[in-house]
């Protein structure tokens, strides 16, 4: 007995463990069906409302509903985030690999571009779609070949051929970055749960995102171009009252004349004091507008806010009010800031702004831009050049504007807002104030998608809708236990008692299986559940050949303790070297495979690792205490 | 409950017979593969496919007219597992030139519509794009809305930063959608899945497929030398390629022969490819280990009477292992649903010529090999 007490201790730790890390997915299933209840009203609601929605359609909408409320509600999400996850296939969404399209890149690099250069360009560009050669490298081998320097079209005419071509191959992978960046932004603002951009090799793009219920506006959010504006930012002095304005228009006390308005501004820090002596609730009642968007500077002294992530909705639909609608001027809006702060409870907080809704410059007039750091103070800076055009406007706006401030605004959403010091006649701008050198380069990556669109083109997309994703995780489920009944009852049929305990050890093969899943963060998908069942067939093999060599032994005359142990011990070494074999074909799948054949070389290499486990450790357990106790053994 | 006990069948004395039976599965497979090809996904050869799920059952024959009429050429029309849900596929990845002008009037109509008379032009023509500049930005933002629409893939183009022109993208896939909507107005669907590869990425895909399986051919090899002899390796190695000549040649023979089952070659059934080498190689290693054993316990008796000993105390494993897997194979094929099943059509037939050919190929191909080379294996 004693010598089991280890190994006991070992295989309930691990079935332990593994409850404790599927926990989150159990908890994860309930809040579904939670939420799935409290949703019926609102699929009613839009059944009334649009009849025109098939029932397919308002299953997607719902669908996609549900993903987003378990995401973003604080009260699922710790569970949604600790759960086995699962691959787009399965949840349904949007798959894409994207490519920078280098040909076109070139195209607008080159200066003065004539005939010769787009013949060789449009070549280069054939010849790369069939080979590994990047189209930057074909470029300069054609026009090696037809004796052109490469510094006819680019750089100056002191650079050699080589230099050339490292920069392009940089200009290449900036457009990739800037690429990512824009994308990152577009789908933050989207409001796509658990998003993956990921860069691949030098130019690509891969994509993911999960739930996504219309993908013609997904497509559409990442191909479309880049917008980038300067818009000047409002004074404490102008807005102040206009917010205090929508926050009693909030309130009701919408009688409340714009003297006592501007009174209470102006006693911004008394209201302030007052406010403290109020409880929670009844400052959220009497100030709907600043429990949500709180002032940054509570003297005033800017008009700058924070609002909690979650919060936004509410932003928005106050601004739809139409009492408030009334209060704010037609020419100013809200925008928030593209990365939040996040404070000690790991709450999101994005600062609000309020800016001209017109913007004084658009981003075209951007030649170029370089994060640097300044010699002299050792702060990152970003240097900033625009064309003639844009310098001229550029002088006037900065002239008239002093001491206020710009934001740089890029989709919606602001980088940046730095204060304008002084006129700038050149163009030649420096932005200072970044935290540190990467927030500098991140805001050139910004500047110079105005002036250097990168065309991207959609090389791969798989979009699997949330209803196929439901269908198929019912598939997979039935089928798992189907397989389990099966395989189960044909191993307690044919090795009768020994067979049962095979059949415990598949129960704690699955059970540790998904433990595993859950613990590596791993992805399941719909093959990764083929995997699994295939795993209920394949993971008996250890325990079919152990029962035949005990059986064998028995029929030598052994003693059942000699049988067993001589089962276990002749048996290892084929159980081992099979396994092997089959573990190396999952790894190789595992490096060539991409998503969803990915996921079941997961699964195939997982399984395989803790049948051997259950098998080897739990079934020998099984045994030794019916020998220990006297009991006979049966298999069959 | 013992079904082979004590079997002693004398195998590899039939082995002609088995032989016999392999090449001319394997002859018959590589003779449909000459002549019908194997059928590959757009996973490997590019193109676009759709699944579409209808409100109420549909006829698939008007379909196929619908499609047809649309003069794209090449569009395969299929039932998805029920009667409500249809699966599309081509191979091609751009509408053919002689739709286009089809497609550029109803641009033109939908702009006129909007705007009639309003001033405007093409910047840019490709075979699957038009780039229009509109005078002002607010015409541009209204188009680029009504357009997209209209079922088509529009956004501002990126290199006008005056921000007034819109890129018009078609795709087959759109324009599949579009025409399908438009004719099944009462009878709406969503989309189950929609897959679209470039001709790009279905090239490398199917490099690495090839090199997937070839390294992994080439890993075993290894490890079987190492842990056996050089020629179990090989034998093991060759009956891994007659497993996987058999199952890639009957999935050319039955394509399109049983209702309901679409063997097209994709990824998924790549992944089963390696799936049931590594199945095949576990059954040999079993008998192989076995075989092992009984040189090592009886180093006088022929090689053949030991082989065939081993094979003999192995069957009953081979046998119930076997039946577990492919009956949690066949509960995929009948509840995985239709994305699964032609993954576990592979697996199917891979695992019942994995099983045999662990005895009558791996196994008689040492027993060949030893007695043509003269040489004693030992261990």
């Amino acid at each position: 007995m004693k010598e089991l007490r280890f190994r006991i201790i070992l295989i309930t730790g691990a079935i332990a463990l593994c409850l404790y890390l599927l926990y989150p997915t159990y908890k994860d299933y309930q809040n579904n069906k939670e939420v799935t209840v409290q949703l019926e009203g609102l699929q009613q609601s839009i059944k009334k409302s649009s009849p025109s929605f098939t029932n397919a359609q308002i299953k997607d909408i719902i669908a996609s509903k549900k993903d987003s409320i378990l995401t973003n509600n604080p009260d699922y999400r710790s569970a949604r985030e600790k759960r086995i996850k699962l691959g787009l296939d399965l949840q349904g969404g949007m798959y894409l690999v994207m490519e920078v399209n280098t040909a076109k890149l070139l195209e607008k690099l080159a200066r003065d571009p004539d005939d010769q250069y787009k013949q060789i360009l449009k070549s280069a560009e054939a010849e790369s779609k069939d080979s590994d050669e990047n189209v930057v490298s074909i470029l300069a081998r054609k026009m090696n070949q037809q004796n052109i320097r490469m510094s006819r079209y680019f750089g100056s005419i002191r650079e050699d051929d080589a230099a050339i071509t490292s920069k392009l191959l940089q200009q290449e992978s900036d457009a990739v970055t800037r690429a990512i960046e824009i994308i990152s932004n577009r789908v933050n603002q989207y409001g796509v749960s658990e998003p993956s951009i990921q860069k691949q090799g030098s130019r690509r793009i891969v994509i993911e995102l999960p739930g996504i219920a219309r993908e013609e506006e997904a497509k559409r959010l990442l191909q479309g171009s880049a917008l980038l504006e300067f818009k000047l930012v409002k004074d404490a002095d102008f807005a102040i009252p206009i917010m205090n304005q929508i926050d009693q228009a909030l309130a009701g006390k919408t009688g409340k004349d714009t003297a006592s308005a501007k009174k209470d501004v102006a006693s911004k820090t008394d209201t302030t004091k007052k406010d403290q002596k109020l409880t929670d609730e009844q400052f959220a009642k009497e100030h709907p507008f600043f429990t949500v968007a709180r002032l940054l500077d509570p003297q005033g002294r800017i008009a700058d806010a924070f609002v909690k992530e979650s919060d936004r909705d509410k932003i928005n639909a106050y601004l739809e009010n139409p009492d408030v609608k009334k209060v704010v001027p037609d020419n100013i809006e809200f925008i928030y800031d593209a990365k939040p702060e996040t404070d000690p409870n790991g709450d999101k907080y994005y600062r609000m702004y309020m800016v001209n809704k017109e913007a004084s410059l658009t981003g075209g007039v951007i030649v170029d831009a370089q994060a640097n750091i300044d010699p002299t103070t050792s702060a990152p800076i970003v240097n900033m050049q625009m064309n003639t055009e844009g310098s001229r406007d550029w002088a006037q706006i900065t002239g008239s504007n002093i001491n206020k401030r710009c934001a740089i605004v890029l989709d919606g959403v602001v980088y940046s807002a730095p204060n304008i010091i002084g006129k700038i006649p050149s163009g030649n701008s420096q932005i200072t104030g970044s935290a540190s050198l990467d927030e500098a380069k991140l805001l050139e990556i910004v500047l110079k998608a105005g002036a250097l669109p990168a065309p991207i083109d959609i090389l791969e997309q798989r979009t699997v809708g949330p209803s196929l994703g439901q269908d198929s995780i019912s598939q997979g489920f039935n089928s798992a236990w189907i397989a389990y009944l099966l395989v189960a009852l044909f191993m307690a049929f044919y090795y009768k008692k020994a067979g049962t305990f095979a059949d415990a050890a598949l129960v704690l093969t699955i059970l540790l299986s998904l433990g595993v899943l859950a613990a590596f963060q791993a992805t399941l998908t719909l093959p990764g559940i083929a995997g699994i069942v295939l795993t209920m067939g394949m993971a008996v093999d250890a325990n079919v050949l152990i029962f035949e060599r005990i059986r064998e032994e028995l029929t030598t005359g052994k003693t059942p303790k000699a049988a067993v142990d001589a089962g276990f011990k002749i048996s290892f070494s084929a159980i081992f070297d099979s396994n092997i074999t089959t573990l190396l074909t999952g790894i190789i799948l595992y490096q060539f495979g991409s998503g969803p054949v990915q996921g079941f070389a997961l699964t195939l290499i997982i399984g395989i690792v803790t049948s051997l486990f259950s098998q080897l450790i739990l079934v020998r357990i099984i045994f030794d205490f019916i020998l220990a106790k006297g009991y006979k053994i049966n298999v069959g | 409950m013992r079904i082979f006990q004590n079997l002693n069948i004398n195998f590899l004395g039939k082995r002609t017979i088995f032989y016999f039976i392999s090449a001319t599965l394997i002859l018959l497979g590589f003779l449909n593969i000459l002549t019908r090809g194997l059928h590959l996904g757009i996973d490997f050869k590019g193109g676009t496919e759709i699944a579409l799920q209808f409100e109420k059952p549909i006829d698939i024959t008007q379909i196929r007219n619908d499609v047809d009429n649309l003069g794209l050429g090449s569009v395969e029309v299929k039932t998805f597992g029920s009667s409500n849900d249809i699966l599309l596929r081509t191979d091609l990845q751009e509408i053919p030139a002689n739709v286009i002008p089809k497609v550029k009037s109803k641009i033109e109509s939908i702009i006129s519509n909007t705007f009639p008379g309003l001033q405007k032009h093409t910047t840019d023509s490709t075979s699957t794009t038009i780039t229009i500049k509109f005078p002002d930005n607010r015409t541009a933002e209204i188009l680029n809305n009504k357009l997209f629409e209209a079922g088509f893939q529009t956004s501002k183009a990126i290199d006008d930063t005056s921000n007034t022109s819109v890129i018009v993208r078609f795709a087959v896939s759109d324009l599949l959608k579009e025409n399908l909507a438009a004719n099944y107005k009462n009878n709406p669907f969503i989309i189950l899945k929609e897959d679209k590869v470039g001709p790009k990425v279905g090239q490398e895909l199917k490099k690495d497929a090839v090199i997937a399986v070839m390294l992994s051919l080439v890993v075993i090899l290894i490890y079987i030398s190492f842990r056996f002899k050089f020629t179990f390796a090989i034998g093991a190695v060759v009956a891994l390629f007659h497993d996987v000549l058999i199952t890639l040649g009957l999935f050319s023979v039955l394509y399109g022969v049983i209702p309901g089952l679409n063997l097209e070659f994709s990824l998924t059934v790549v992944a089963a490819f390696l799936t049931l080498i590594g199945y095949s190689m576990n059954d040999t290693v079993v008998v192989f280990d076995r075989v092992r054993e009984h040189l090592k316990l009886h180093k006088t008796l022929p090689l053949e009477e030991n082989i065939n000993q081993a094979i003999n105390k192995t069957f009953s494993r081979t046998i119930i292992t076997g039946l577990a897997t492919v009956f949690s194979i066949i509960v995929l094929i009948i509840f995985g649903g239709e994305v699964l099943r032609g993954f576990a059509f592979a697996l199917f037939i891979g695992m019942i010529t994995g099983t045999y050919s662990s005895i009558f190929v791996a196994s008689a191909f040492v027993l060949e090999y030893a007695t043509r080379a003269h040489k004693k294996i030992e261990f």
